[in-house]
């Protein structure tokens, strides 16, 4: 994994979380306390537009290169990213429709500009792109902190090839940036959350909800114990946050065509003023409930100007935003999970700023699930500077190890492991009587080696007591209530319409524990009025499982073991 | 971890006539496990490496 040229030693290494998209990268470092921040480029621009722009000879990146796009489009490349180590005939160029186009060169791709001083045109490859675009990150990066930075950790999509995957870490050695590691984006924005202090190490299921620029991506994760598996992902280019910029560019074309009878979309470079100004009205509407669209000679000198509120936006955009919603449903299905079983949503990416987006995720996970963003969470993480900030954690977890240490971590004879496929539980009885309860010690999906411990209270009259160790599985159950009688005289009779409001009475949906085969029983004898029990079961690599129980604060106690199976 | 999950309904009483050797009754096995991939990532995941690189169990890591 180490880089050619500039393999550095552990001691002199300088690491920081670099996330890189399409559309844009951001840059992170750790302070002393282990706290990641987002860095600004010279520009001041935490979110680093991945342009490269050529004036006379000169380059620009980030923001200054985005400019160009109006004026120079031949002569920027944007939107490169997924181009890195594909063939010409497996990429979709649409984005480079309006910049310089990729195109098939000596079995790569690459881009004709004008990036010298006088007229000659070169052609460069993507991979030589991205390396002038990580040496403008790293220069940055190596300003703020005023030392060189000469390592990253990386984040890259869940469905990157293991060639795109060499040529990203090629074209970062070639800027001078050792790859310490790539890692998962979903997974960066998760450990992003995990890593704040007040987060606690838990058990739970968890939706990263990637919303970027060119494409959407979601990765449900079985986080257990602070350690993460990936059980299903879904990726989708048709709805992203460009589509959401189109509806504002066709609306606002639409108003000028009214009154200018010109289509500024026909012109290059209008089309260009018009695509810039969509997405910063877009995103002003992300925080205002009005926002200004005005472009200075937009088409054949005519200026324009005009506004529109965020409920107008929310309708015109109403088609992208249920797309995002299908691609979420879609993606818990093939995880084998109901929306009851998630108790996390982590809404990342520039697009999950839009508070209509995640208040349609409110309304499709129920009550139970927080769905982390900033309009429904006030200690939300910006979620454009997740996947940097939990590069740059991985970055100080591991810069000071030796390549090969990391390498062989990162192996899959280490990575592969075993995962319950049946949660471990105990029953209790309810309160009725006889039936046992099945309370999860360990849920499903947790790798193994794996240990967890509860507390569980005896009877309040104490005595003694039995500890049933048993497997349980989950279910949904659905109640449909009995329809109302018709007849039955309401008192909510006022309602000011009687249209079906309620002849279809909601179904109720809960998730259930069904117990399964009986692992082991244990008893604890002699136990104190009003105490509890600590049960702890410690299943090993092999499956074999040792379970001890005592009572809290007692000596002594049970302890037994299961063979593997 | 330090704090434990807590269950809230009572465990029952030990039915009248049960016996296990040390009070202790091994009555079936796990079933079978999925093969999947961890993410190498964070700090849990580490400690996991190393215990996995080591051969050491959770209570040896624990001293
Ligand atoms: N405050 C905001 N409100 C709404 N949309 C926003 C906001 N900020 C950024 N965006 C949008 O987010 C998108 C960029 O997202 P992000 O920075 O995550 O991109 P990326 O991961 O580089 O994208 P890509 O999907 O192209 O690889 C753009 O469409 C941008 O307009
Ligand atoms: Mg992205």
């Amino acid at each position: 994994m180490s880089a050619e040229g500039s393999a550095s030693a552990p001691a002199g290494r300088h690491a920081i979380g670099i996330s890189f998209g399409n559309s844009n990268s951001s840059i992170a470092i750790t302070s002393g306390d282990d706290k990641a921040e987002v860095i600004a480029n010279e520009d001041g621009d935490r979110q680093i537009p991945s342009i490269l722009s050529y004036v006379d000879g000169e380059e620009y990146n980030g923001q200054q290169a985005k400019q160009q796009l109006i004026r120079n489009s031949g002569n920027t490349v944007a939107y490169f990213r997924d181009f890195l180590g594909q063939e010409f005939k497996s990429i979709d160029p649409t984005h480079c429709h309006a910049s310089a186009h990729p195109q098939e060169h000596e079995g790569t791709i690459a881009f004709t500009i004008q990036d010298k001083e006088g007229d000659e045109k070169s052609t460069v490859t993507v991979s030589e792109v991205a390396t002038r675009h990580f040496r403008r990150l790293k220069q940055s990066a190596s300003d703020f902190s005023g030392k060189e930075v000469t390592s990253a950790v990386i984040t890259i999509p869940t469905n990157f090839s293991e060639k795109q995957k060499d040529a990203l870490i090629k074209a970062a050695a070639d800027a001078g940036i050792e790859v310490l590691q790539l890692i998962h984006e979903p997974i960066a924005a998760l450990l992003a959350y995990d890593a704040r202090p007040e987060s606690k190490v838990s058990d739970k299921n968890v939706v990263v909800v990637d919303l970027g620029g060119t494409r959407s991506d979601v990765a449900v994760i079985a986080s257990r114990g602070g350690m993460y598996t990936i059980l299903a992902t879904a990726h989708d280019y048709e709805f992203a946050g460009v589509h959401l910029d189109k509806v504002l560019q066709d609306h606002f074309s639409k108003e000028f065509i009214k009154w200018n009878s010109i289509d500024p979309r026909e012109n290059a470079r209008s089309l260009a003023k018009l695509k810039l100004e969509a997405e910063a009205t877009k995103r002003a509407l992300s925080i205002g409930t009005n926002a200004n669209f005005s472009v200075e000679s937009l088409a054949e000198g005519i200026d324009f100007s005009s506004t529109i509120n965020r409920l107008r936006y929310e309708t015109i955009a109403r088609k992208v935003f249920d797309g995002f919603n299908r691609l979420v449903e879609g993606v818990v299905k093939k995880a084998g999970l109901d929306v009851l079983d998630i108790d996390e949503v982590i809404l990342s990416g520039g697009t999950s700023h839009t508070p209509k987006i995640a208040s349609n995720f409110q309304a499709i996970f129920p009550d139970s699930t927080t769905v982390l963003a900033p309009s429904t969470t006030a200690t939300a993480v910006n979620p454009s500077e997740l996947q940097a900030r939990g590069a740059a954690l991985q970055a100080s977890l591991i810069q000071e190890f030796e390549s090969e240490d990391i390498e062989q971590s990162t192996h899959p004879a280490v990575t592969t492991v075993k995962h319950l496929s049946k949660a471990i539980g105990v029953l209790s009885i309810s309160g009725d009587g006889a039936k046992g309860v099945f309370s999860p010690i360990i849920t499903a999906e947790t790798a193994v080696p794996a240990r967890r411990t509860v507390h569980v209270a005896a009877p309040k009259e104490g005595g003694d007591v039995l500890i049933k160790i048993v497997e349980g599985g989950s279910h949904i159950k659905v109640t449909k209530p009995e329809p109302k009688a018709k007849e039955n005289g309401t008192k909510d009779d006022s309602d000011d319409s009687d249209e079906d409001s309620d002849d279809e009475p909601e179904e109720q949906r809960e998730k259930v524990w069904k117990t399964g085969s009986v692992l082991a029983e244990a008893a604890v004898k002699g136990t104190k009025k009003g105490s509890k029990i600590e049960v702890m079961v410690n299943v090993a690599q092999d499956l074999a499982v040792t379970i001890t129980a005592r009572e809290v604060g007692a000596k002594g106690g049970v302890k037994g073991n299961l063979t593997a199976p | 971890m330090a704090s434990h999950a807590q269950v809230t309904l009572p465990l029952p009483i030990l039915p009248e006539g049960w016996t296990g050797e040390k009070d202790f009754k091994a009555i079936g096995n796990l079933s079978a496990a999925t093969q999947r991939s961890i993410e190498p990532v964070g700090p849990h995941f580490l400690a996991h490496a190393r215990r996995a690189r080591h051969k050491r169990t959770f209570s040896e890591d624990d001293r």
